[in-house]
């Protein structure tokens, strides 16, 4: 009764692969009207009568050649893995295209589900398919879906149950006798090796394609192996001579010829009314030459302005209850009872917590931006536009994605830069990363900003942060393309989807996923690090000595463990304009960049404050600003954008590049940047001022 | 003059071919000595005598037992016909038509003894004329580039004439990039190599496909187009390596009555 089976999902980019995902699974995950989402795979489940099924989402390719690492990602699953049913999403609007991904496919050797999404856009442009033709064609079930309105997906996990049952059978795809011969000729090599006889075609087509990755596979192999390897040099020498055109273009003309083929056969109507003719109008008017660039500029502004002045209210809010749970505690206590206790949630707990969730509203408003920019399809509009300066400066329009997620979050940030597929593209991209302010610096600006500058700089300081640090990032990427990582160029060949409606469902579970995985944080990390600042704050007590003036004694704080850990690192930090006590919340930064925050929440709150509890983040900007001028503010967010990334960012970069050096030469060079810039802007500006 | 009646007259192909060869052996080494020929020619001194007497016979050697060999007059003249005859058939299959050199050696022997009079001069003058007159040059140079011809695929020869056009600046062959806004053209060659042209054939570019220049960037770069029914964004230099026959403007057509 308890079986189970393992089913992969593969797709073009934007198929709407990882809605059918979500639909199959009912999990929450990112998807956007913008090819390249899906940058890892992904997993799922779902039970239906007694079978358990594995779902992988697998990274959107156009086709299975070895060029990206997200199509040797896809390679991997649908070849090596060998699932149990190989789901193909195909977006029907573009079927001829979508299909050679398909015949692709068919070649692996894999029980093969043909899901025909975006069904309902195809039926409303015109287009008619004979599915029981196609099936009978193919061999294999095919189903009609709509991603996001979830309909067909019943239908299509009844068809997964059904293919998992049925034999692995011959493929039924017909290349054309030339190519079919030169296959069988390799694939008589193949088979005297032990690879799996299902991918002998996959196999044998690779090698005729010269493809590195499976040559060395067979090369291994030895004897038959490397017979199999002479075999394909042959037969590929033999069609580029017979042809006149490379192996690549013969092939890949091959598999179009089936595609052709199966549609003459299965197309009873094309798609003859222009679905899209609404969208290019839009575009004729939001990327042409005189409003393209105003029109993205003015879109960015408003994220930022919905982020800062509409997020003020509700943060409001947020400030309020947690000033008025931190005095009802106060009130309540037995006095004199436990009061270290007391202490710890009230300053520990509540001032650091709650100086964290009080930016949810802002969090929650910057995704909704995002979130609306990639499901409409603006986001690859804004990749077509920034092109230009991205290449200028040594990225690639696709390093856009990952610079603009990283507004989020640095994480998903250099997760996206999987789908670049040049190394040294993508490794710039990942170092410069952090440049980008995330939504963890967020509430450090929003605490810094309003405590140094009038509200009506406000908006304009914030915009003038985050465009120092794309600025930055900019000329560091091209400092690093033309000293480290100098050298070829990739193709920026990207699909722009039409424009499409955002629904509901894709823009809220997204904001709940990330407003999750922000307060999780805050409920975990930053309380932990929250109770271990006020422990490390609060102890060891100071002596009461008697016999010298109140006056001179040393502040509680000071006497503390982080007051002596600030006080040591102050002679390099005073340079900058900075204290001991922000000394010490930086030091916090490093594990999330939000702690900082809490932990001027805790040191306040221990410091100065200890006979009003009114430690809320208003009086917080009162006392910073009492404490520091503006022009130690502004070199305190500069350091605070530039340096030390945080400790996830630094794991996810060793992760990504595959080794410290590039973790390490992140972390320390932008903290060595971020020194000198703060260092040379407060020195300028003491003088100056 | 030798009256008596000689069994044979003709020259022989064989006999051409000796004459031939004696021809080059005087010219190289101002003598001809018998071992020579044997080497040259890669036959045994036994068949060599006959052949030579034969030729001293027809009066276009001189030959005497143990001494060098030389052409007389006659020898020399239908020699160096024969040989220059030679020449240009080797020429057309190694250096125009782009054979190996073994094999036009080897089919210019072949059919040197066997053209006429006036089918040489036919050749002579065509071959003056591509190595003389400019255009006849670069048609030269052009074939050359489409070696791969092959009669089986004429489809390929289409492609290649495409380029031939490309190259006598065909106004209508152009490359991507160089189409205007609101343009369109069907492709004929995809060049360059690699992940870039790959992912140019995923996207359904291939020769053939119908593709239209929507807008440039606001920067000039990269452009949008237009590709079976979907939208793609490209860089020039992408759009650089995508050659296509530009539509004829559609005016040109309504024009006519």
């Amino acid at each position: 009764m308890s079986q189970e089976i393992r089913v992969a999902l593969a797709g073009n980019p934007n198929s709407g692969k990882t809605t059918i995902f979500n639909a199959l699974t009912g999990s929450r995950q990112h998807v956007g009207n913008y090819p390249g989402v899906t940058v890892e795979k992904r997993t799922g489940t779902f039970e239906m009568s007694g079978t358990r099924v594995h779902v992988t989402d697998l990274p959107g390719t156009y086709s299975l050649s070895s060029y990206s690492p997200e199509e040797v990602v896809a390679q991997r699953e649908i070849v090596d893995a060998i699932p149990d049913v190989m789901v193909v999403v195909v977006d029907s609007t573009t079927l001829k295209r979508s299909l050679v991904l398909l015949a692709q496919i068919m070649q692996t050797g894999d029980r093969i589900v043909l899901c025909l999404n975006m069904a309902d856009e195809a039926r409303t442009a015109g287009q008619k398919l004979d599915k029981p033709a196609l099936e009978t064609l193919l061999g294999f079930p095919v189903v009609e879906t709509v991603g996001h309105k979830g309909q067909g997906i019943s239908e299509l996990k009844d068809a997964i149950l059904k293919a998992s049952q049925l034999e692995r059978a011959p493929s039924r795809l017909v290349l054309g006798e030339r190519l079919d011969t030169a296959l069988a000729a390799i694939t008589f090599h193949i088979a005297k090796t032990d690879i799996p006889k299902a991918t002998h075609p996959w196999h044998a087509v690779k090698l005729l394609l010269d493809d590195p990755l499976y040559v060395d596979r067979l090369m291994e192999k030895k004897g038959p192996g490397k017979r199999a390897v002479q075999q394909a040099a042959l037969e590929r020498k033999k069609l580029e001579d017979l042809s006149g055109e490379d192996i690549s273009l013969f092939v890949t003309q091959r598999y179009y010829g089936f595609v052709d083929g199966l549609l003459r056969e299965t197309l009873l109507r094309s798609a003859h009314i222009d679905t899209r003719a609404l969208s290019d109008r839009i575009d004729a008017f939001v990327v042409n030459k005189v409003a393209g660039i105003p029109v993205f500029l003015l879109v960015m502004y408003a994220i930022f302005w919905l982020t800062f002045t509409v997020g003020e209210y509700p943060m409001e809010w947020i400030e309020n209850l947690f000033a008025w749970s931190g005095d009802a505690i106060n009130g309540a206590w037995p006095a004199g009872k436990l009061d270290v206790l007391r202490s710890l949630i009230v300053d520990g707990i509540l001032a650091g917590v709650g100086g964290v969730v009080v930016f949810l509203p802002n969090i929650i408003l910057l995704f909704l931006g995002l979130a609306v920019l990639e499901d409409t399809g603006y986001m690859a509009r804004a990749a077509f536009l920034t092109d230009r300066l991205m290449h200028r400066f040594g990225l690639h329009g696709r390093s856009f994605i990952p610079m603009i997620t990283g507004f989020g979050c640095t994480i998903p940030g250099i997760m996206a830069t999987r789908t670049m597929e040049n190394e040294k593209d993508r490794l710039t991209t990942m170092l410069v990363l952090p440049l980008m302010s995330c939504g963890a610096r967020l509430p450090i600006w929003m605490l810094l900003i309003p405590a140094f500058f009038p509200p009506e700089h406000r908006a304009s300081m914030l915009f003038g942060i985050y465009a120092i640090g794309i600025v930055l990032a900019f000329l560091l990427a091209l400092l690093l393309r033309s000293t480290l990582l100098r050298g070829e160029e990739a193709p920026f060949v990207m699909e722009l989807p039409p424009y499409r409606v955002p629904t509901l469902r894709s823009v809220v579970g997204r904001i709940i996923d990330r407003s999750g995985a922000y307060l999780k944080k805050a409920g975990t990390i930053i309380l932990a690090i929250s109770m271990l600042m006020w422990l490390l704050t609060s102890y060891p007590k100071p002596p009461q000595a008697t016999d010298v003036p109140a006056a001179q004694q040393p502040s509680a704080l000071e006497y503390s463990i982080a007051g002596r850990i600030g006080k040591f690192i102050e002679p390099a930090i005073a340079p900058l304009g900075f204290d001991w006590k922000i000394g010490v919340a930086t030091l916090g930064a490093f594990a999330a960049k939000e702690v900082f925050v809490s932990q001027l929440g805790v040191i306040y709150a221990m410091d100065d404050f200890d006979e009003d509890d009114d430690e809320d983040i208003g009086t917080l900007r009162d006392a910073l600003a009492r404490d520091y001028t503006p022009l130690v503010g502004f070199s305190l967010m500069l350091f605070l954008l530039i340096a030390t990334p945080c400790m996830a960012t630094v794991a996810i970069t060793r992760r990504e590049s595959g080794s410290w050096k590039w973790a390490f030469l992140q972390f320390f060079g932008l903290t060595a940047i971020a020194w000198v810039i703060s260092f040379a802007f407060f020195q300028i500006g003491s003088l100056l001022l | 003059m030798n009256a008596e009646p000689t069994p044979n007259t003709e020259l022989t192909n064989a006999l051409e071919d000796y004459l031939e060869t004696i021809f080059e052996l005087v010219k190289e080494r101002k003598v001809a000595r018998v071992k020579d020929i044997v080497k040259a020619r890669n036959v045994k001194s036994a068949s060599v005598i006959p052949a030579l007497r034969r030729l001293a016979d027809l009066g276009l050697i001189h030959y005497t037992k143990r001494e060098s060999i030389d052409l007389t007059e006659t020898g020399e003249a239908t020699a160096r016909r024969i040989y220059s005859r030679h020449k240009l058939l080797v020429r057309l299959f190694r250096d125009f038509l782009g054979m190996p050199a073994e094999l036009a050696l080897q089919d210019a022997c072949a059919m040197e003894h066997n053209l006429s009079d006036a089918g040489v001069d036919h050749l002579v003058r065509f071959f003056e004329f591509l190595q003389s007159c400019p255009d006849g040059h670069d048609f030269i140079e052009r074939f050359k580039g489409c070696t791969l011809v092959n009669a089986e695929s004429p489809q390929d020869i289409a492609t290649c004439c495409a380029k031939l056009a490309l190259s006598q600046n065909d106004p209508n062959i152009i490359s991507l990039r160089q189409l205007k806004p609101g343009q369109g053209g069907s492709v004929i060659r995809i060049q360059g190599t690699g992940a870039i042209r790959q992912r140019i054939l995923d996207m359904g570019i291939m020769p053939e496909v119908h593709i239209q220049l929507e807008r440039r960037s606001p920067a000039g770069d990269p452009l949008w187009v237009r590709v079976q029914n979907s939208q793609l964004s490209l860089r020039k230099k992408e759009a650089d390596m995508i050659l296509l026959r530009r539509d004829v403007p559609a005016a040109a057509n309504t024009n006519a009555p």
